[in-house]
């Protein structure tokens, strides 16, 4: 296949339909950056808004609780006020913070994972950008987050934060191996790294049972892979049972344990894009991306992203959390040795196939 | 692996099952047992100023002045300081203090929560609970005299 | 257990003490008799000789309590020592010291436990112990001047601290080497209330760990002192152990009181006695389990809640029952203070939709938790503690029991009404946090089945018998210099209380030996050269409440 295939990405539907493709470059600009504010507002409103209030719900409903309902319908407006709240607060600067890394750490946090989503298939054409090293693009760009935990971590002039920091470096350092190799075992049966060509190959019929046809998401044909990489992502975004480096009970909050007010926030909301990112990289390469009957492709995309979200949250209620060196023995032992074992099987069914 | 499946379906259980077990507690008045302790209701009119109370209270929580006509001139209790043992309660002769179950009462500071007779006075019934009319102290019981004679000196 | 052979009397089972005195020979100065116990009086310089002889020869492996206290005209500490075998067997030995020089020779060489305990009566009472290795203050601060529990103590002298103590002691501190010291506490989401460990790390391994106490410190052994036997000293033991083990802890006062004074205590009232502590000691296990688990799986997750649920439905019984969810006040001298209330079968039912649902209840959290593979493989052997090194410590309670020491007070030296009733006690030998968990799981189990019986008994009690209070005068006034040392199985182990009298109608001595406190003294040996995520499970595993721990 090769590539190359002109996919129609998001800004260029914005140029038609608002016919800013007549003013030239500039006019592609303007139509990009009006894509770009599209999709990170529609994260935003997602991580943001949503987020923190679906949260709050499902792990009131696994603890018999019932948790925010007071501000607006359903406790809705609870998320907008906490916001206000929490960007009131004074913003302590402790003494000795090591700066401006202490202040560039929250927004790499952030703003890391809002990049990646640059390069996530919505469906119904929301696209931001196609290139054909898409992939690898955003396992780059998501990981520019550990450099931020390291920054948050180290220049935080407290010990906590100094091992949180250590040990999210640690584990990402260990993780991020096993989970490139399992993406690539989906590079290799699709033969692209671009992601719309990983979104059409999947949404090719693998079986039809009594008339119901069961499409070639990798999810379904490579089961193992698709565990393999649901524990690497885990790891990788902090969610438990990996979440040894903010471990509250041992290390307080790890790295971010200095910040406060609007840092925090970004800390918060880095977290939690980086979930949905994680969650949108599962969907896609795995999940068959935006492919669903009857509901536009976005919402079929949006419904996997919350599976996972919701998948996260119901690990969090039942388990316990790993000690740190059996998260690293699980990850170098245990995932990478079965990382290489499905790259070399998939290697080896792709080639006997063709 | 099969006990990580076995704890995450438990959980799912309780999250599909939709019961919760916390309560909307200003909306909804807690039920409380009528033996239960809260802040204490006073009643001049029934008051004796024997100063039993006083004397029992484990932790000087309740101050009375009395002229020397051995009539009462104030009665003074912290109801921040208080322990809540109902020892004041158990030893009155004339049920003249009581403990309520009313436990909803804020001050600004703590010089707010010295409540004077007639504070105590106006302390309301919680949920209209008369903690004489569903409680039966048994008084013999608590204040035995022992074994061997009674010396009234 | 072959050497406490020769001591007992064959005929009637009980110490002979004549044996005990013989043995320790020239040692003896004086022999005193305290209400329960003889107790042998020997030079401050002889401590640790005596002490050697009484646990090698004699098989007296517990040192229960210590004693200190200041007499008019000499210091006293007195060393309460039983056997685990069988708790009956005691003995008593008593160090008097001159008041101008209060030295006395440390038992720490023989009996660890003896470190914190000496530590504790330096700080308030002010004798000094030659030879501690570490004689400290451990409930006040470093600051503090004078002794408060000593005579000679001015309650009213303001305690100026100067600058130099005030300073930053990390001020030009620079570490060196390949450690890292770390405060965790005094506020730290992990240490279930206000404790304070200093910590070596060692990269990610806890080098060195030493527990700094008295952030609770309420000064409850003064407060008990304040207060008249009869009514005022019963509130207090609430506050001790406050996680809804008040009832038990009520239990070890009433039970030094009436044994001090010679009370007698309905058999009525002893299974409400018994129904209720039970109660409470479900309520206390239930949060036990809750933090521990808090401490393993991070956040307010749903076990936490779930025990939290089930311990408020024995909190809704106990409020029905004593008017309080956690400060009962229930006990009284000679009795209880309450019987079942009205209509009585509505309180029951209560009781039994409880016992009827806390099977299910049970299974539930083995599904959850100890099945868990995750959670196994975070908890077992970790945290290892080693029998002996649990008896060294004075470790009781389902510490003592997870690390397959079978002691339990209930059936060793029975009160109450527990003798009468079917019931085991529970033990295991792994000796790991994961025990540790298991020994309260199944003790929940224990204490339902107990309070089952209880119902029973006073389901069928007929309704004339109904006695809940001796009679007890108004005004307890014990003889003057007796002396009783008294324990129950507490929630968290042997609570004891130590109180001797002046005559007066309060107490002149009053001392309480927390079984939260020994537990807490075992944490180093536990922790060292653990990861710092075992140390705060072992932490949570050993289940202390500062409360208790501080007094």
């Amino acid at each position: 296949m090769g590539g190359g295939v002109a996919a129609v990405v998001f800004p260029d539907l914005i140029d038609e339909w608002t016919g800013l493709s007549e003013f030239g470059l500039g006019g592609e600009f303007v139509a990009a950056f009006i894509a770009a504010f599209v999709i990170g507002n529609l994260m935003m409103i997602m991580t943001a808004l949503a987020g923190p209030w679906a949260k709050r719900k499902i792990t009131a409903a696994f603890t018999d609780r019932i948790a925010v309902n007071r501000v607006g319908p359903y406790g809705l407006l609870i998320i907008p006020a906490d916001a206000v709240r929490l960007l009131s607060k004074e913003l302590i600067v402790p003494d000795g913070v090591d700066r401006p890394a202490w202040d560039l750490g929250p927004l790499i946090v952030a703003s890391s994972a809002l990049l990646g989503f640059a390069f996530i298939p919505f469906g119904s054409g929301v696209h931001l950008a196609d290139p054909e090293t898409g992939l690898i693009w955003v396992f780059a760009i998501a990981s520019i987050a550990s450099v931020g935990l390291v920054m948050c971590g180290y220049a935080s002039n407290n010990k906590y934060s100094l091992l949180g920091g250590l040990r999210a470096v640690a584990q990402n350092v260990a993780y991020e191996i096993p989970l490139i190799l399992t993406g690539i075992s989906v590079v290799i049966f699709v033969g692209s790294l671009q992601m719309s060509e990983i979104v059409a190959a999947q949404s090719q019929e693998l079986i039809s049972i009594a008339g119901v046809s069961i499409p070639m998401w990798f999810a379904i044909l490579n089961p193992f892979a698709f565990v393999l990489f649901l524990a690497a992502n885990f790891a990788e975004i902090g969610r438990n049972p990996f979440d040894t480096p903010e471990a509250p009970t041992e290390i307080i909050a790890g790295y971010q344990t200095e910040y406060s007010s609007v840092y925090f926030v970004l800390i918060y909301l880095g977290e939690f894009l980086h979930i949905f990112l994680g969650a949108a990289i599962i969907a896609t390469i795995f999940l068959g991306g935006p492919a669903g009957p009857v509901l536009p492709g976005i919402v079929w995309f949006l419904i996997k992203l919350w599976a996972v979200f919701l998948l996260t949250q119901w690990i969090r209620s039942a388990m316990p959390r790993f000690r740190i060196d059996q998260v690293l023995v699980f990850g170098w032992k245990l995932l990478l040795v079965g990382a290489f074992l499905n790259l070399i099987l998939t290697a080896v069914i792709v080639g006997v196939i063709t | 692996m099969i006990g990580v499946l076995k704890s995450m379906a438990v959980t799912m259980k309780h999250a599909l099952d939709g019961r919760t077990f916390t309560v909307e507690y200003p909306d909804e008045a807690p039920e409380v047992s009528p033996r239960f302790r809260g802040i204490h209701k006073f009643s001049q009119e029934r008051c004796i100023w024997c100063r039993q109370c006083e004397n029992v209270c484990p932790n000087d929580t309740i101050q009375i002045v009395m002229d020397d006509q051995r009539n009462g001139e104030a009665y003074d209790l912290h109801v921040g300081q208080c322990i809540y043992c109902r020892l004041c309660e158990e030893v009155c002769p004339v049920d003249a203090i009581i403990l309520t179950q009313q436990f909803e009462f804020t001050g600004a500071t703590k010089n707010d929560l010295v409540y004077n007779k007639e504070q105590l006075k106006n302390v309301p019934w919680y949920n209209d609970i008369d903690p004489l009319e569903v409680r039966e102290p048994d008084r013999s019981v608590w204040i035995g005299e022992g074994e061997g004679e009674v010396d009234y000196q | 257990m072959s050497v406490t052979e020769p001591l007992t009397d064959t005929e009637t089972g009980e110490l002979d003490y004549d044996a005990i005195f013989e043995i320790l020979g020239d040692h003896i100065i004086d022999r005193e008799s305290h209400v329960h116990t003889e107790a042998a009086v020997v030079r401050p310089d002889e401590v640790q000789s005596t002490l050697r002889i009484l646990r090698e020869d004699a098989g007296f492996d517990h040192l229960s309590c210590v004693v200190s206290q200041e007499y008019r005209d000499r210091f006293e500490s007195v060393y309460y020592l039983k056997t685990y075998d069988d708790p009956t067997q005691e003995f008593g030995v008593v160090v008097p010291t001159s008041r101008d020089e209060p030295k006395s020779q440390t038992a720490t060489g023989v009996y660890e436990t003896a470190g914190w305990h000496e530590r504790e009566a330096y700080d308030l009472v002010g004798i000094e112990y030659e030879g501690h290795p570490d004689l400290r203050r451990i409930l006040l601060p470093e600051s503090w001047m004078g002794h408060p529990l000593g005579l000679d103590y001015d309650q009213d002298r303001p305690q100026i601290v100067e600058y130099r103590e005030h300073e930053n002691p990390l001020e030009g501190h620079v570490e060196e080497g390949e450690t890292m010291f770390i405060n965790i506490g005094p506020h730290h989401p992990a240490t279930h209330g206000v404790l304070h460990l200093r910590v070596v790390l060692d990269g990610e391994q806890v080098a060195d760990l030493d527990p700094d106490l008295g952030y609770l410190h309420r000064c409850e052994e003064q407060c008990c002192q304040s207060g008249t036997y009869r009514h005022q000293i019963m509130p207090y033991p609430d506050r001790w152990d406050y996680a809804s083990a008040g009832i038990l802890n009520e239990w070890a006062y009433a039970r030094t009181a009436e044994n001090l004074a010679d009370l007698d205590v309905p058999e009525y009232a002893q299974i409400l006695r018994t129904m209720s502590a039970e109660l409470c000691r479900i309520c206390s296990h239930m949060l036990a389990l809750g933090t521990f688990c808090l401490d393993i799986y991070g956040d307010f997750t749903a076990i936490f809640m779930y025990a939290m649920r089930d311990r408020e439905r024995v909190q809704n019984i106990l409020e029905e029952l004593t008017g309080q969810r956690m400060m009962f006040n229930y006990f009284r001298l000679g009795g209880v203070v309450w019987d079942i209330p009205e209509p009585r079968q509505e309180f029951f039912d209560l009781v039994w939709d409880f016992l009827d649902e806390l099977p299910a209840a049970i299974d539930e959290y083995h599904d959850l938790i100890t099945t868990n593979e995750v959670f196994q493989t975070r908890t077992v052997n970790t945290g290892i503690l080693e029998p002996d090194v649990a008896k060294q410590y004075g470790c009781t309670g389902p510490v003592a029991r997870a690390s397959g020491i079978d002691y339990d007070l209930r059936r060793d030296d029975p009160y109450g009404y527990y003798e009468e009733l079917d019931w085991e006690v529970i033990t295991e030998d792994g000796c790991d946090n994961y025990s540790r968990l298991l020994v309260r799981m199944q003790e929940v189990e224990e204490s339902a089945k107990i309070i089952e019986q209880c119902i029973e008994l006073l389901e069928e009690w007929p309704e004339d018998e109904r006695e809940i209070q001796s009679n007890v005068p108004r005004t307890l006034k014990p003889d003057p210099d007796t002396e009783t040392y008294r324990a129950v199985e507490g929630a968290k182990g042997e609570l004891g209380i130590y109180i001797r009298s002046d005559g007066t109608d309060k107490p002149a001595r009053f001392k309480i030996r927390s079984p939260c406190y020994h537990n807490l003294s075992v944490l180093p040996e536990i922790a060292e050269g653990e990861y710092v995520a075992d140390m705060i499970a072992s932490l949570g595993s050993l289940d202390i409440i500062l409360g208790e721990v501080d007094r």
